[in-house]
């Protein structure tokens, strides 16, 4: 008979053992989030593939929720309101407590043809008021994030407060459980805000970069990129503002507190016992709102916290500043760089364009600037600002609940889904009335128990990067758009490189050098990170930007051009290849790799 | 004595100069003209090989052989070309151009303060840009030529390489007669490194990208197609190196030690997988390929060459330039593309319905 297929191919996701000891694991997550009999003869014929980009780890029960709510609200935005003709939403399913997600493709051409009237006039609508819609989103979205900063979880005493009996306070009971389904609502509308214009500025941004790849088919990536990037993005703002910082410590001569190694409480204790580290420590306060709010991972895990939550990544990015300052260095070029390179690049490739082509170029980098802001700048309002802080309104319903013996811990609210949490708060709120005893005290914790030890287990266990049936084609712009698989990539995953000793993905960055690995599987790891290492992760964030001045090169699983390593490798000038599929589970902290980021190949030259 | 009609300097020579001395002189004037580093020399006339042709008598021998040739016959080209390529090298020079070539030799090696200079003697067409790039490699050049004699000698044996079998061949497949040719002499440049640099992705047409190949020593090797050079593609925007591709070069050609032509050697194992250019090097070629482009308004195929012992830039040499045919025809974009459309199609919604 005839060998393998010339495309590849990837494993049956019904043939994807369990790990030993992970027997169990689908109680963490939805029925309808596996891979079932019913769907069989569906599902093992469609593509998936893990996303790592956003879903790097297994996910806890609670954190399931960015899954489901995001991809209601991509659906929503993409299938139903703007009705993008070839393709409605994204089908999730999970495997050994990872993500894998395939696109829902509309073929009937009568269909497509209806869809793209809706589409031309609805997305057309959104193009044409851009700048007004976007401004309504950002009014809407602070509203948003100061409701939720508003949002407080009302605590259970002894007796109902007198506002009950004298004022017109609602029971706790209703107090509560309201507490609980707003914040469930405002997450909602926060990945509701977060697709109204994501797809649009992707949009715009890969035609833009379609048309350029047409009439300049050598133009690297990270060019088109560094045309259409903001010049004053949200997202460097925190730490643009460290930098600031940096030198205000230099220039108050309290920079002798800043000693790596140092953690953030020891500088601060050392800077509160003179008056000019007192000062600094009052500049430093005024920022934090809202530039701590930047998270510390993806924002799309609980752990992920902001640099209120944990202050390392900002002090060990001070501190790194400071050295660098008082060697002399300058630490504002990268972004200066970045600006006058834009209009440099746009000016000379332009130039390079005559009649229609010229003019689409033109028309269509403006558009692309103009949408970019939003692509730039949701992360940092929804991603971070408003997870981080929702996360810790969560933590305090998991508060509540230890308090009550439900939970050991506050974090264990994490261990159970967000139903369960209203479970176990409907019958806190009922024996806590009826004073009689609760069952949760001894219910929950063995299973918060069970829970976590699966997620331990189910992290040690490497994903392959797709499942299911290797595609001719992808055609979902969504996919291609969001998550940077295209059918190249998506073949190329399918015909791994069996020996391993060599990786291919998109080159994102320019640049070649040699160095150690050092492998980063989870945000926690991230203090690892030493100076001259290759960061090689799933996927990284603007967050983690400090830790770009250290590494030489960063390596990704995932993520395309305009994924989020991408770009600020650019700004740091590092070499950066993205979308490997695999770097993660075959590269080990410590190997010798080279990277070639303008290739797009990495080699594991030991 | 009466001025020169045969000859002038290259730095006089512009454009519209090259009905008369060809694209190649007439091109290297221009060049000199926008300062663009290019070695000194002189360019002789058509009117030069005219003169020769009438004077020796040859019109009507040479009519005599090509009318015997027929196009599809390989031998009756070769052999009309052996006969006229015998009579034009018995023919002496008409006095006055033999002169005006010596007297421009001579300003040459006053030019440089070296009595007998190294010379390239090469082939300067005429016709059209299009003609010219098909006639490449048809028509001879002489390199490392030394002494007033052997430079009109080379002269000569240009104007042969007019009636070489497949310049015959080829004209009489589209019907062209009465050919003419200008030559180009210009000072050798000893080259530690040459090659050639295209302004634009000659693959892809990307007009955004210098494509670069370089090797060893003088430029016949590259353009003789006998090693495989080493290969860049540069972006001219940001002076980036997209792609690198160094190769085992095995051979290059050098000045005859014995003082006159190129000889081709073995490169020693240890230069031959090294890259013949740094960062450097490719700045200046990027730069002077930009410059070029400019002059001529339209994407270049140049000739360069880096002068022994000498660093880019100061050390780069171009050695002709012409423009580049045959470029994959781009995607248009068709009359109704609006910004708008394209992210239409984007979505799959590119076809408006009624």
């Amino acid at each position: 008979m005839e060998t393998a297929s010339p495309i590849g191919s990837f494993p049956s996701p019904y043939e994807v053992g369990t790990p030993p000891g992970c027997e169990g694991w689908e109680e963490l997550y939805p029925y309808y989030a596996l891979f079932d009999e019913d769907r069989r003869a569906a599902d093992e014929t469609r593509f998936w593939f893990w996303n790592s980009m956003h879903f790097p780890l297994p996910m806890p029960a609670f954190d399931a929720i960015c899954i489901d709510t995001a991809y209601q609200a991509l659906g929503t935005w993409q299938n139903r309101v703007f009705a993008v003709p070839p393709a409605m939403g994204i089908d999730y399913r999970c495997i050994n407590g990872y993500i894998y997600i395939s696109g829902n493709p509309v073929t009937d051409p009568e269909k497509i043809a209806q869809r793209a009237g809706h589409f031309q006039q609805r997305a057309g609508h959104y193009f044409e008021h851009w700048d007004e819609l976007y401004g309504a989103w950002r009014t809407k979205m602070e509203a948003l994030i100061a409701e939720l900063e508003a949002l407080e979880v009302p605590a259970l005493g002894e007796l109902e407060p007198d506002d009950v009996v004298f004022g017109d306070r609602e029971t706790s009971f209703c107090a509560v459980l309201d507490a609980y389904r707003r914040a469930l609502r405002l997450a909602d509308v926060m990945w509701q805000h977060h697709f109204e214009f994501l797809l649009l500025g992707y949009g715009a941004y890969v035609t833009f970069s379609e048309l350029c790849k047409a009439h300049l088919p050598d133009i690297p990536d990270q060019h088109i990129a560094q045309m259409v990037a903001g010049l004053d993005v949200l997202l460097f703002r925190p730490d643009a503002e460290l930098r600031r910082l940096a030198r205000l410590a230099l220039d108050t001569e309290v920079d002798g507190a800043f000693v790596e190694g140092r953690t953030p409480a020891e500088i601060e204790s050392e800077l509160g016992r003179s008056e000019r580290g007192r000062a600094w420590l009052s500049e430093l306060e005024a920022i934090k709102h809202p530039w701590f709010h930047m998270a510390t991972g993806d924002g799309l895990y609980h752990y992920y916290g902001s640099w209120l939550d944990d202050p390392t990544i900002p002090y060990a990015s001070l501190t790194g500043h400071i050295a660098a300052l008082e060697a002399g260095e300058d630490i504002e070029r990268p972004s200066d760089h970045v600006a006058t390179e834009r209009d440099r690049l746009a000016s000379e490739y332009g130039a390079l364009l005559d009649g229609e082509a010229r003019k689409g170029f033109d028309d269509l980098l403006a558009l692309s600037r103009t949408v970019f802001p939003y692509v730039e700048e949701h992360k940092f309002l929804c991603d971070y600002w408003f997870l981080t802080t929702w996360w810790n309104t969560i933590r305090d319903f998991g508060g509540l609940l230890a308090e009550h013996g439900f939970l050991d811990d506050r974090e264990d609210v994490f261990q159970l889904s967000r139903l369960e949490v209203y479970s176990a708060l409907d019958e806190l709120l009922l024996t806590w009335a009826t004073g009689g005893q609760p069952r949760g005290p001894t219910y929950w914790p063995p299973i918060v128990a069970r829970r976590k030890q699966l997620l331990e287990r189910l992290a040690d266990w490497t994903p392959p990067p797709a499942v299911g049936a290797v595609p001719e084609a992808i055609l979902d712009p969504a996919l291609i758009m969001l998550w940077g698989v295209t059918t190249q990539r998506v073949h190329a995953w399918a015909q791994a490189d069996e020996d391993g000793s060599s990786l291919s993905g998109t080159p994102a960055s320019p640049g070649v050098v040699e160095g150690p690995a050092r492998v980063v599987r989870n945000v926690s790891e991230i203090g690892d990170v030493r100076e001259g290492e290759i960061l090689v992760c799933s996927i990284t964030s603007p967050a983690w930007a400090p830790i770009f001045s250290k590494i030489q090169a960063a390596v990704t699983d995932i993520g395309g051009v305009m994924s989020h390593a991408a770009i600020v490798c650019r700004e740091y000038a590092l070499p950066a290849v993205v979308g490997t599929g695999r770097a993660t589970s075959q590269i080990r902290t410590g190997q010798r790799i080279r990277v070639d980021g303008s290739a797009g190949s990495v080699t594991l030259l030991e | 004595m009466s001025e020169a009609h045969h000859t002038r300097p290259l730095a006089a020579l512009r454009r519209s100069d090259s009905h008369a001395f060809g694209g190649k002189s007439a091109g290297l004037g221009e060049l000199i003209a926008a300062e663009i580093p290019v070695a000194p020399g002189f360019a002789v006339s058509t009117s030069a090989f005219h003169a020769f042709v009438r004077e020796a008598d040859l019109d009507r021998e040479i009519a005599a052989e090509l009318s015997r040739v027929s196009p599809g016959d390989v031998d009756s080209v070769v052999a009309a070309s052996h006969a006229i390529g015998e009579a034009m090298r018995s023919a002496p020079l008409p006095e006055a151009a033999r002169d005006e070539i010596e007297t421009a030799y001579g300003a040459l090696a006053d030019e440089v303060g070296t009595p007998e200079p190294p010379v390239a003697v090469r082939s300067s067409a005429l016709g059209e840009d299009g003609e010219e790039a098909t006639f490449a490699g048809q028509l001879e050049s002489y390199l490392w030529v030394r002494g007033a004699g052997r430079v009109v000698d080379a002269v000569r044996d240009c104007w042969v390489s007019l009636f070489g079998p497949p310049a015959i061949a080829y004209r009489a497949r589209v019907g062209q007669a009465e050919p003419a040719m200008g030559v180009a002499v210009q000072l050798m440049v000893d080259a530690e490194v040459s090659g050639v640099l295209f302004t634009c992705n000659p693959v892809s047409g990307d007009p955004s990208m210098v494509a670069v190949n370089a090797s060893w020593g003088l430029g016949l090797a590259v353009v003789g197609g006998e090693v495989t050079p080493d290969d860049f593609l540069v972006s001219k925007v940001t002076g980036e190196v997209v792609r690198e591709r160094v190769h085992a070069k095995e051979v290059e050609y050098v000045p005859d030690p014995a003082g006159r032509g190129a000889v081709r050697v073995v490169v020693p194992e240890e230069r031959r997988a090294v890259a013949c250019l740094d960062g450097a090097a490719l700045d200046a070629l990027v730069a002077v390929g930009r410059r070029v482009e400019g002059v001529f308004g339209a994407r270049q195929d140049v000739e360069w060459a880096i002068a022994r012992g000498r660093a880019a830039p100061e050390g780069l040499f171009v050695l002709q330039s012409r423009p580049v045919t045959g470029l994959p025809e781009r995607r248009s974009s068709s009359e109704t593309d609006t910004a708008m459309g394209l992210v239409m199609s984007m979505f799959g919604a590119g076809e408006p319905k009624a």
